[in-house]
């Protein structure tokens, strides 16, 4: 099948200069892990995900991060993210965005989400847009 | 593709009774069993885009949700194939209930909320969003009322930038978003069934004066005008034809009304995007319109239906002292 067939039809998306505390808010009510950030033409130019900010947030500590257990104090996080809070999103979000196109197929879509270890891949279009998003979830959905 | 726009969405929960006692009739505590209902996402662009999606059109739902009702409706329309791209709000998206009572379904009891109130940050961020998705679109739908908080100018706003864009505009509104948003002279008008009278500010009571209503709208520059005056039969007005449209079925018949003026909208479109011929478009829009309000479903989604009730839709254009003039 192809990846257009399988995929999450939905184009919530954040533009590169919102600020930390808004992204938050999308996250959480979108109940999206990462969010994909594109341009005024709606071109993909990178993605952002809880786990960005909480690496913004403690960098020092973030490779450790194997449990709870490792965090000192969820006040310093808390004081750290609050001190982020109002930075434009850019300066956390990942440049090196792995998406998939349209026409391509979901054994492609399921290489890349298992190789990769991600919890969902942005499609785009010929020229680059975002057209969607395939999870973990659209694969076993399709597969059954 | 088509982009409608649903600025204050909604959970459409409609229950079927037998009998319903309210004002005078329940002078005590009394409860109504519903002997069935029905949720599904609603609001009158997301009912477009569902009855779309439903004929094959791809067509891309904004506005804005909220909360877990807000869940639902973006659930609800990527289950129907729908592309969805909603702005988040704080608050929680809202319901509207219908009840519809045996024997009395064409005469729907509705309980609308009014919707979650709209930020002006939201609101520019659903500007930025709708601006990127424009150059994607051949049509826009305008449709619904407007959230608290949002300016009544914002139909204008947006049917300026599709038109500047080339894109072509579709408005199903009433009240003072519905005037004002008359200056960017969309190509589509449905005026609000509900809310229609408003637009002369004195009751259109006769044909003449919904035609004459129609005549000056199309004067400033709107390429459609639809108006309802009865339950079974429309007004069209164009630059240069009017026509009446009728359905032969009789309105006691009608089994939910809910949606079939979407459905009637969504027909149009549907048949004006598919370079069909204006009269065509028409018939086949009252057509679902009408299948809509058979079906106990808030939209027909039996294509064969919709043809097969074609048969019932008379057609006939308006001249000479007909025309209102």
């Amino acid at each position: 099948m192809r990846v257009s067939e399988i995929m999450t039809k939905d184009l919530t998306a954040v533009e590169k200069d919102i600020p930390v505390r808004e992204l938050i808010f999308i996250l959480n009510s979108a109940e999206m892990p990462d969010m994909p950030v594109v341009d005024d033409n709606g071109v993909l130019i990178g993605v952002i995900s809880e786990k960005d900010l909480i690496k913004a947030a403690l960098p020092g500590y973030f490779e450790m991060l194997h449990s709870t257990s490792f965090i000192p104090d969820l006040n310093q996080l808390s004081k750290k993210l609050a001190k982020i809070a109002n930075d434009p999103i850019e300066k956390y979000m990942k440049r090196d965005v792995i998406s998939i196109s349209l026409d391509d197929d979901d054994l492609q879509a399921a290489d890349l989400l298992i190789r990769k270890n991600l919890k969902s891949l942005p499609v785009v279009d010929k020229d680059g847009r975002l057209a969607g998003v395939v999870r973990r979830i659209d694969l076993l959905r399709n597969l059954l | 593709m088509i982009i409608t726009v649903t600025l204050n969405p909604a959970i459409d929960k409609i229950y079927w009774v037998d009998r319903l006692r309210i004002g005078q009739e329940a002078q005590e505590e009394f409860l109504t069993r519903a002997v069935r209902s029905q949720t599904s996402a609603g609001g009158k662009g997301v009912n477009i885009s569902i009855f779309l999606a439903r004929l094959g059109v791809e067509n891309v739902a904004m506005g804005f949700v909220g909360g877990h009702t807000g869940h639902v409706v973006v659930r609800d329309l990527r289950d129907e194939g729908v592309t969805t791209n909603f702005v988040w709000v704080e608050g929680e998206t809202r319901t509207n209930v219908t009840i519809l009572e045996r024997g009395r379904e064409f005469i729907p009891i509705m309980v609308d909320e009014e919707g979650q109130a709209v930020s002006q940050i939201e609101l520019e961020r659903f500007l930025r969003r709708y601006k990127r998705m424009l150059p994607r679109a051949s049509w826009v739908v305008l449709a619904g009322s407007l959230p608290p908080g949002v300016d009544p100018d914002i139909y204008r706003v947006l049917a300026a930038q599709a038109k500047e864009a080339g894109v072509k505009v579709a408005v199903m509104a009433g009240g003072h978003p519905l005037t004002r948003v008359l200056s960017a002279a969309p190509d589509l008008v449905k005026p609000d069934t509900r809310e229609h009278l408003a637009m002369e500010r004195a009751p259109l009571t006769t044909r003449d004066k919904i035609i004459a209503a129609g005549r000056k709208v199309v004067a400033q520059g709107v390429g459609m005008v639809i108006i309802s005056h009865e339950v079974i039969g429309d007004l069209v007005i164009i630059k240069d034809s009017i026509w009446d449209i009728e359905s032969r079925v009789p309105a006691t018949q009608f089994k939910n009304l809910v949606g079939a003026d979407d459905a009637l909208v969504g027909g149009i479109l549907y048949k004006l995007y598919t370079g069909a011929p204006i009269e065509e478009a028409l018939r086949f829009g009252m057509a679902a319109g009408i299948a809509s309000a058979e079906s106990e479903e808030k939209l027909c989604k039996d294509v064969q239906e919709i043809m097969r009730e074609m048969e019932h839709i008379a057609l006939m254009p308006i001249g000479g002292d007909d025309a209102g003039e």
